[in-house]
């Protein structure tokens, strides 16, 4: 019981030491809607916060994906969601939606 | 349909290995009854939490409210969390149990609490990605419709047979293993197990903004081996590989391994002086 309790604590502290408040950050939409994500290719600045709001248009599910920044967003048709993305060095990262593999594909482009 | 065959394969994997690891561990065990039991009925927890979670998924979207959303967010990063922690209890009381063997036969109370956390352990492993699955096979299953939804059907039949198999051939392959060496390579894996849910639960927060990367990557070594693809991925998914790790990661790893290792060296200090047999129990088939 002791390490599931240091575990915690460790966690509580990590975790209360890091919480910012993402209100504020320059915001970037993202449909996804019949298996593809909206924009194709989205342009974002470097090396600052940005947040990407993303929105299921449906039919179905989806799970926003990219393997680079470890995001991962499962969500329901109709449903939103956000994602902050921390300071990105420039270059381009692929989003896809693992539930449409072969036809959603979404480039980020940070410059 | 391949898809899904995929998806289901994929995401059951984990459970399976969590299942079949147990189920290998529990053959070797005097009184083996009791600790089986306990891993079914976690199934059984963690496929109706696996449905509640999914459905709560769907439902967040009738009311499209982003608090929701977040309130879900936040109890998936608990939920990965209080597994990390439960397998490290877990893999600290197997240790236990089977150096204290006998007392611990006589010993009701300790049987049954092992019982309990050997359940509680499979059903959180299956209700993590048994979520998603529902999720995924629900809105497929809306898109599709009418006689497609039959192939889907038996697609993610098919994918959580290929599963289950690979559980099954983890826990019967396993008897061919020493007692030690299957002790410690269930140690191992159920510890690495942890270290990617704690990866995953740190992932996440990190994009909720609840944490900060701290430097992002401290290090890349994709160009050795890619952590988005092939082996690389596989060990990403399993055993919390990343090849370019967060600051916050790899803080986080450090304090894990410490206490995770650091406990189990406590505990083989304490016991090694009341303990007899060391490792190789009476009731082991070496």
């Amino acid at each position: 019981m002791r390490v599931l309790n240091c575990l915690l604590f460790i966690a509580g502290l990590i975790g209360g030491a890091g919480v910012v408040s993402a209100a504020g950050l320059t915001t970037f939409p993202v449909v996804i809607k019949g298996g593809q994500i909206i924009p194709a290719r989205l342009e974002v600045p470097a090396g600052i916060k940005i947040k990407l709001t993303i929105r299921n248009e449906g039919p179905g599910p989806c799970e926003f994906e990219n393997l680079d920044l470890r995001v991962e967003k499962v969500l329901a048709p109709g449903a939103s969601s956000f994602v902050v993305i921390h300071p990105l060095k420039p270059g381009s990262y692929r989003f896809f939606d693992e539930f449409h593999p072969s036809t959603s594909e979404m480039l980020l482009i940070a410059k | 349909m391949l898809n899904a065959l995929i998806v289901v394969w994929r995401e059951s994997l984990e459970a399976m290995l969590v299942i079949g690891i147990l189920l290998a561990w529990i053959s070797r065990q005097p009184e083996p009854v009791p600790l089986r039991r306990g891993v079914w009925l976690g199934v059984l927890a963690g496929l109706g939490l696996a449905v509640a979670l999914g459905f709560a998924t769907f439902a967040t979207f009738a009311a499209q409210s982003q608090l929701q959303g977040e309130a879900l967010e936040a109890f998936q990063v608990g939920m990965v969390l209080f597994a990390a922690a439960l397998i490290v209890q877990m893999v600290i009381w197997m240790r236990r149990h089977g150096r204290r063997m006998k007392q611990q036969l006589e010993e009701q109370a300790g049987k049954a609490s092992g019982a309990i956390g050997i359940g509680v352990v499979t059903a959180l492993a299956v209700a993590r990605e048994g979520a998603e699955t529902v999720v995924f096979l629900y809105g497929l299953g809306l898109e599709a419709g009418g006689t497609a939804l039959l192939g889907l059907a038996g697609a993610a039949a098919a994918g959580f047979a290929l599963a289950a198999a690979s559980g099954w051939i983890i826990a019967r392959g396993a008897r061919f293993l020493s007692y030690r060496v299957l002790f410690r390579t269930s140690e191992i894996l159920l510890l690495f197990i942890a270290a990617s849910l704690l990866a995953a639960g740190i992932d996440r927060m990190i994009g909720m903004d609840w944490l900060l990367p701290l430097l992002d990557p401290v290090w890349d070594v994709s160009a050795l081996l890619d952590d988005r693809q092939g082996a690389g991925r596989i060990m990403a998914d399993f055993l919390g590989y990343r090849a370019r790790p967060s600051g916050t990661l790899l803080i986080a790893y450090a304090a894990f391994w410490a206490l995770a290792l650091g406990g189990l060296a406590c505990l083989g200090r304490d016991s090694g002086g009341r303990a007899s047999g060391g490792n190789a129990p009476a009731g082991g088939k070496n």
